[in-house]
């Protein structure tokens, strides 16, 4: 017990995690805020700078441009009214109409405390449900990894913007992807094409550089002329009163934003889009209509965003599957440090979660300092001219892509997967699906031979196992949910049974 | 139908070539190891390359009804495409990209780096050669700092 709490105090007694922690929240509100430069990006490209760090070292920085990552894009979405990233989207509804009002302190400041309480709440749970969620992990069977899996990828899919063919596709590519290379079991080699480069297989953080940054330099490039707004920034610390006032619905989307990011998969943007739903439907009297500067629609993407950021970690440190895309570059950073992810982390390497859970609650602190203070530098350094932007972004997904092999191989990959991301978000298609399948593949594969072997090779067994078992029974019901949920069938039965066509 | 929606230029295009990419992704799966039992090595990648080929099929269903967008052929259509998705602007800089890689691997990363920092600005900011020069030594300062000194990274 007391070996737990100094790992939980890890990041706050030792002066270098501190520093790290602090460095890590202050570049990620920066980061998050410069539209073009995403959390998952920064993430992507950092990890393979902090492969020969210890690992508490890159787990404190990590952690801090996460969470600092995932609250700066509502700057850059009050301020200009472009969201620093796909989970900022729903904070510009409300948000950029208050700066036009001439509220953005009031904005920023409400922002970004409720922002540090979404993620107290998050971390809260992730310190409470975490051990009875990795106890019970234990006892899963490889078919219910499986049907997790499976459960992760069609909601990335479904949820996600778009059509769930599109998803699931993207899924599925991200799959094959994974799988290139070396058959772990056999050696025999999968997707290689005879090419001895492809039998180590394509480490997924070249795909997600590839896909989050070269793809997003090229669609950037649209938008270089777009003229930046100026808003007036006066007082930002809000009263309390105000914070009072919301917290009653900060605490309730927290608790949305908590259990969305809980889910394989689906992280930050959906919670933010669902929280903000949740807030138009249930507030009756807000303080401006919604769409026109509410502040309950700034106070409910912004708490139910920054509580998924914690209830993202509780399947990465569980299951071992990432409960977003940022989570899914942490499990590479632990994987490389030698740590495996998933129920055993729990039993093997204790001080990585409670270690975690202490370094997020820190970073909270930090956000909580570094957002209520530096508006003015933050004004000028989102004004960064796109055009020196992009080539230095360029420049450092090619630094980061080289230095997880030394492969210049893996560079041309990286403007491959860059240009292939480019085409798919073109037509429609996310990229999160994609790198979801990339690592989930590889796990549902090993799930499946594993599940098959345990039944004796007859997929009849398999399937009986599904129905059988009260937890694959669970999860089997949840899959054929979600596809039911998204065939017409669902609403053609909906329009049967709704009380109009009744009375027709 | 809904004739509301509009289809994107070189849509249809795309979608025939995801089907035809699934169709090639199904038969490396099947050169795995075929269908010798539901445990190869080969059997979750058959399975992930059918899905494949099911949602390529269900995407190129969502375009029916969708209004064809305004081009007149095939020749228009690609003219179109290249001018919406692959304006110069894109290709020039899709170009210095693949040059600068290039580059790197005969000339050394800092000074690759530099030309193409320098000529991206450059070409990107229209004009103003000494001021790109200026900001591309302090981006490079900035990654020597960073990545040799602070992170101690190997660079290309």
């Amino acid at each position: 017990m007391s070996d737990n709490f100094s790992y939980l105090l890890m990041a706050w007694s030792d002066p270098q995690l501190l520093m790290l922690t602090a460095l890590g929240t202050f570049a990620g509100i920066y980061i998050g805020a410069i539209p073009g430069l995403s959390v998952t990006m920064a993430v992507s490209i950092l990890v393979s700078f902090t492969f020969a760090w210890d690992v508490n070292d890159a787990l404190a920085l990590i952690v801090g441009i996460f969470i600092g990552g995932v609250y700066g894009g509502s700057r850059s979405a009050i301020l200009l009214n472009i969201p620093g990233g796909p989970s900022s989207v729903a904070t510009s509804f409300d948000g950029y109409p208050l700066a036009q009002q001439g509220e953005a302190g009031r904005a920023i400041g409400l922002s970004t405390v409720m922002s540090v309480v979404g993620g107290l709440v998050g971390t809260i749970v992730l310190a409470s449900a975490a051990p009875m969620i990795g106890d019970l992990a234990l006892k899963f069977a490889p078919r219910d990894y499986f049907l997790v899996a499976a459960i992760g990828l069609l909601l990335v899919g479904s949820l996600a913007e778009g059509s769930l063919a599109k998803g699931i596709f993207a899924a599925a590519l991200g799959a094959i992807i994974g799988l290139v290379g070396m058959d772990p079991v056999t050696a025999e080699g999968r997707f290689t094409l005879g090419q001895v480069e492809l039998m180590g297989g394509i480490h997924y953080v070249v795909l997600m550089i590839g896909l989050f940054g070269v793809a997003e330099v090229f669609y950037q490039l649209h938008n270089l002329d777009a003229p930046v707004k100026r808003q007036v920034v006066d007082k930002i610390i809000p009263s309390f009163a105000m914070v009072l006032k919301f917290l009653p619905l900060s605490i309730r989307t927290s608790i949305i934003g908590v259990v969305v990011g809980v889910l394989p998969g689906v992280g930050g943007d959906i919670a933010a889009l669902m929280a903000y739903d949740h807030a138009k439907r249930t507030v009756k009297n807000p303080s401006k209509p919604f769409g026109k500067g509410a502040y309950e629609g700034l106070v409910a993407p912004e708490t139910a965003n920054s509580a998924a950021v914690g209830g993202a970690y509780v399947p990465m440190l569980t299951l071992g599957m990432p409960g977003d895309a940022v989570t899914a570059v942490i499990i590479g950073a632990l994987v490389i440090h030698g740590l495996n992810p998933g129920p055993m982390l729990m039993v093997e390497n204790p001080h990585i979660f409670y270690f975690t859970v202490g370094n997020l609650l820190l970073a909270n602190i930090f956000l909580l300092i570094f957002g209520l203070m530096g508006i003015k530098l933050f004004a000028k350094f989102v004004e960064m001219p796109k055009a020196v932007l992009i080539p230095l972004i360029l420049v450092l997904c090619v630094v980061g892509t080289y230095s997880i092999n030394s492969s210049m191989t893996e560079v041309y990959w990286m403007l491959g997967f860059g240009v292939l991301g480019y085409l798919l978000k073109i037509f429609g298609f996310q990229m999160g699906p994609i790198i979801l399948g990339a690592i989930l593949g590889p796990l549902m594969d090993t799930s499946y031979r594993q599940a098959m072997s345990s039944a004796g090779d007859h997929p009849g067994e398999l399937l009986q196992g599904l129905v059988t078992s009260p937890l694959s029974l669970i999860l089997t019901s949840a899959v054929v949910l979600i596809l039911l949920g998204n065939t017409p069938l669902l609403k053609k039965l909906k329009s049967k049974f709704s009380p109009a066509s009744a009375r027709g | 139908m809904n004739k509301t929606d509009k289809m994107l230029v070189g849509e249809r295009t795309f979608c025939a070539l995801l089907l035809v990419f699934s169709l090639a992704i199904f038969y490396l799966a099947y050169q795995i190891s075929g269908f010798s039992s539901a445990n190869s090595p080969g059997a979750f990648p058959i399975g992930v390359a059918l899905v494949m080929i099911l949602s390529a099929v269900k995407i190129a269903f969502e375009l029916i009804g969708k209004a064809r967008p305004d081009c007149s052929g095939w020749i228009d259509a690609a003219r179109q495409f290249r001018l919406q998705h692959f304006p110069r602007r894109t290709l020039i800089f899709g170009l210095l990209a693949v040059l600068y890689l290039a580059a790197i691997q005969w000339a050394s990363f800092y000074i690759s780096t530099f030309f193409f920092l320098v000529l991206a600005i450059v070409y990107l900011r229209g004009g103003r050669v000494l001021n790109a020069a200026g900001v591309a030594v302090l981006l490079l300062t900035v990654i020597y700092l960073m990545f040799t000194l602070a992170f101690s990274v190997y660079l290309p």
